[in-house]
């Protein structure tokens, strides 16, 4: 045993502790956490207030509902905050994403018959802030292809044209509806949506507030947490395993150690890795949760789980690479072999949107089942789902998923027993099913 | 006499390749074998398979009275096929395979500039591998697969890709550990290199075994055909001397190889060199590994296959 702890010892050492890695994995997430606790805010920078005096050529009426619009609030931010989850503008750093109204304080000076061309001019050399043209068709119709036309300066900044492009825009509807002789704010005030809230009944009596952001997203955070952690150290027992037949290191091992004491020792210290990515990143996701305040989402089942399938998907993702990294000579022959694997494994990202809307379908009980999708496939049901997987199926799942490690691992060592001193041409997958039977 | 290595009945096929074919071995504790045969023989494969890193298809295999999974700490193995980790600093390599076979502690620490000095390696203990010669790294190797001082070593072409005076250190330094009383087997495609320095040999030719005893015993078994001559008339020719086939001047010598004909006796023709001419010495001359090889190939496999391993004795 002390043997295979010194290969997983080197191997977590010569993997995890150098400059690519420490970049990747622990700089990376740390600057992610950090984006979320201190850039974020930083970024919310305040506009500069959008004062001066803006030449309108248009319809007596556009006119003065222009004059009456620029003197009350600006209503559009607040209709679209409106449509925000309360847990998302209650929290003092979500909210720091939402922007900010911008101060103003807007004349209106309506144009003399002037020619157009000379009232640009008088834009571009700084006379008015911006010139709005209606013409008298839009008012009239919307059916009219003529359009509604704001110049600015070249410098304007994009949010003040927002606030003239809408201050003008709304201009025209409210007109619209006087001179149908309708009452604008009334009509706003009827058209207005109410919030809704969803609110579900457990059988046990407690009632839970549905939440379709967590619903949709929080699945989808924890199988990728699942991938990265599991593929990045995959990837790394893939390439070192090639290195050291490439290197011609391997015989001098195998003189030392068993291949399963080297397969082992090899698996355990990327298992390390594996742990060190996923604690990084997972990190830097709970930052972004607790950013957000919403980590009240994640129960702590749905952690234990999530540690529970890691285990299995890691073993089942180790074991793929490492007799696949025995079997080849070089990286770019793995490829052939990587190909069907992948393959596979990229069905739980096909099979998300699907999963996450219905947990206990048939397909979502079905994969939960099949390996080696049974991990990326559970941990999106047991945090998609709005009541708890039936128990039966998560410990059935966790069944078959240790089952099917401990038959990969036995594979693995046959195919790596065989394959590790091999060298040249890489073997097809029916000689790897051969290698299996001999090994 | 305990022995060190056994081989019962060992065959080892890839596929319709018969790489080793019903192989008996033993040698001996304490001796210093040599494991000789051209490229392809089956050397290295029968070394795997005394090393368990690769298994054999029947016979069985005896190292140091178990097998060689259960007494790897008490071998070191410098394979033929050699590496290190690049990237790796040479004492934390030497370090690592070392922790394999099971040593461990502060005083490994300390030994191993000891042993880098030994073999004329000093102050690269916190170099980089990748930052040493082709030749210094087979050095690491070497150190690597004894410093754990094992009972037996195996070195698989040892002096391959060393320049005479590393060559020669590392011999020095097997010699020394053979004195010390380890048992040493190790393989060579270059037979003189064998002869030079083992007590023993072991030959074979297509996966199996064509000689095997001391090199004063297998010399013996093989009726020399030479009498070598250095004449005081250094233009004298020995043709005309009843008996002899041809001669021939040995390179950057004054002395003359008479090769003596199937129906003469070595003896009388020395008896005849004599009486023709004074000489400063005449003997007759023991066949190197290198003949003898080639003339058990010509037996088993014939004349074609002994020219063909000739050539390949000649270009090594």
């Amino acid at each position: 045993m002390r043997k295979t702890l010194t290969v997983a010892w080197r191997e977590f050492r010569h993997t995890a502790m150098t400059k690519a890695f420490l970049f990747g994995a622990v700089v990376m997430p740390i600057l992610m956490m950090g984006l979320f606790i201190i850039v974020i805010p930083l970024m919310q920078t305040t506009e500069e207030p959008l004062k001066g005096t803006v030449i309108v050529l248009a319809p007596e009426d556009v006119v003065a509902v222009l004059q009456s619009k620029i003197s009350e609030e600006d209503t559009t931010l607040q209709e679209l905050l409106d449509k925000l989850p309360e847990i998302i503008t209650q929290d003092p750093l979500a909210g720091a994403l939402i922007p900010k109204k911008i101060e103003t304080d807007l004349q209106i000076s309506v144009a003399p018959d002037e020619d157009i061309d000379i009232l640009k001019d008088q834009v571009r050399n700084g006379d008015y802030l911006g010139l709005i043209v209606v013409p008298e068709e839009i008012v009239q119709t919307e059916q009219s292809d003529v359009r509604l036309e704001v110049f600015i300066p070249k410098s304007f900044s994009p949010k003040h044209t927002d606030i003239l492009t809408s201050l003008a825009s709304k201009s025209v509807v409210d007109a619209r509806l006087r001179r149908l002789g309708h009452d604008p704010d009334a009509i706003k005030q009827l058209t207005r949506r109410p919030r809704t809230i969803a609110t579900r009944l457990s059988d046990d009596g407690t009632e839970a507030k549905d939440n379709e952001f967590a619903r949709k997203i929080i699945p989808m955070a924890f199988m990728m947490l699942l991938w990265i952690a599991t593929f990045t150290s995959g990837n790394y027992l893939l390439t070192t395993t090639i290195e050291e037949k490439g290197n011609k290191v391997i015989e001098v091992l195998l003189s030392a150690i068993s291949p399963i004491q080297l397969l082992g020792g090899k698996i355990l210290g990327q298992a390390g890795v594996s742990a060190v990515i996923l604690c990084m990143y997972g990190s830097a996701a709970l930052a972004g949760l607790l950013s957000f305040a919403l980590v009240d989402l994640i129960p702590i089942s749905h952690l234990i789980l999530f540690v529970v399938y890691f285990v299995i998907a890691y073993f089942m993702i180790a074991t793929i690479m490492a007799a696949i990294g025995s079997a080849v000579s070089e990286l770019s022959d793995a490829q052939s072999l990587m190909g069907p694997a992948m393959l596979i494994l990229i069905i739980p990202f096909a099979l998300w949107p699907i999963i996450s809307d219905q947990p206990n379908g048939m397909i979502a009980t079905i994969t939960s089942f099949t390996p080696p999708l049974i991990p990326f496939i559970m941990i999106i049901r047991v945090t998609a789902s709005t009541e708890m997987v039936a128990t039966w199926q998560i410990m059935l799942s966790i069944g078959i998923g240790f089952a099917s490690v401990l038959v990969m691992v036995w594979m693995c060592a046959r195919i790596f027993r065989i394959g590790i001193l091999m060298q040249g041409k890489p073997p097809s997958l029916l000689q790897l099913v051969l290698w299996i039977k001999q090994g | 006499m305990t022995i060190a290595i056994e081989l019962q009945h060992i065959s080892k096929s890839f596929g319709e390749t018969k790489a080793v074919q019903n192989l008996d071995l033993e040698i001996p504790q304490g001796s210093m074998c040599g494991f000789l045969g051209p490229n392809g023989a089956g050397k290295s494969t029968t070394i795997r398979m005394i090393m368990s890193i690769i298994h054999a298809d029947s016979g069985s295999i005896n190292v140091l009275g178990t097998n060689a999974l259960d007494a790897k700490d008490r071998i070191g193995y410098l394979p033929e096929e050699r590496g290190v980790y690049r990237k790796m600093k040479v004492c934390k390599f030497i370090e690592y395979i070392a922790n394999l076979k099971g040593m461990y502690g502060p005083s490994l620490r300390k030994i191993i500039p000891d042993w880098l000095e030994r073999i004329e390696l000093p102050n690269v203990e916190n170099k980089k591998c990748e930052e040493l010669s082709k030749g210094m790294q087979q050095k690491v190797q070497f150190l690597a697969a004894v410093i754990h001082e094992p009972e037996l070593i195996i070195l698989d072409e040892p002096f391959s890709g060393l320049d005479p005076v590393n060559a020669r250190v590392i011999g020095k330094v097997i010699n020394d550990l053979h004195k010390e009383g380890r048992t040493i087997l190790f393989s060579t495609h270059i037979l003189y290199q064998a002869e030079q320095i083992c007590d023993r040999i072991i030959m074979i030719d297509q996966g199996a075994k064509v000689l095997d005893g001391s090199i004063s015993s297998i010399q013996e078994q093989f009726d020399p055909r030479v009498v070598q001559v250095e004449p005081v008339n250094k233009s004298i020719s020995f043709d005309s001397i009843e008996g002899v086939e041809h001669s021939t001047q040995i390179e950057r010598s004054n002395k003359v190889n008479l090769r003596i004909r199937e129906d003469a006796t070595p003896t009388d023709v020395l008896q005849r060199v004599v009486a023709f001419t004074p000489v400063i010495s005449a003997q007759l001359a023991r066949p190197t590994l290198d003949e003898i090889f080639i003339e058990q190939v010509a037996r088993n496999r014939g004349a074609d296959a002994a020219d063909a391993v000739r050539m390949e004795f000649e270009n090594a």
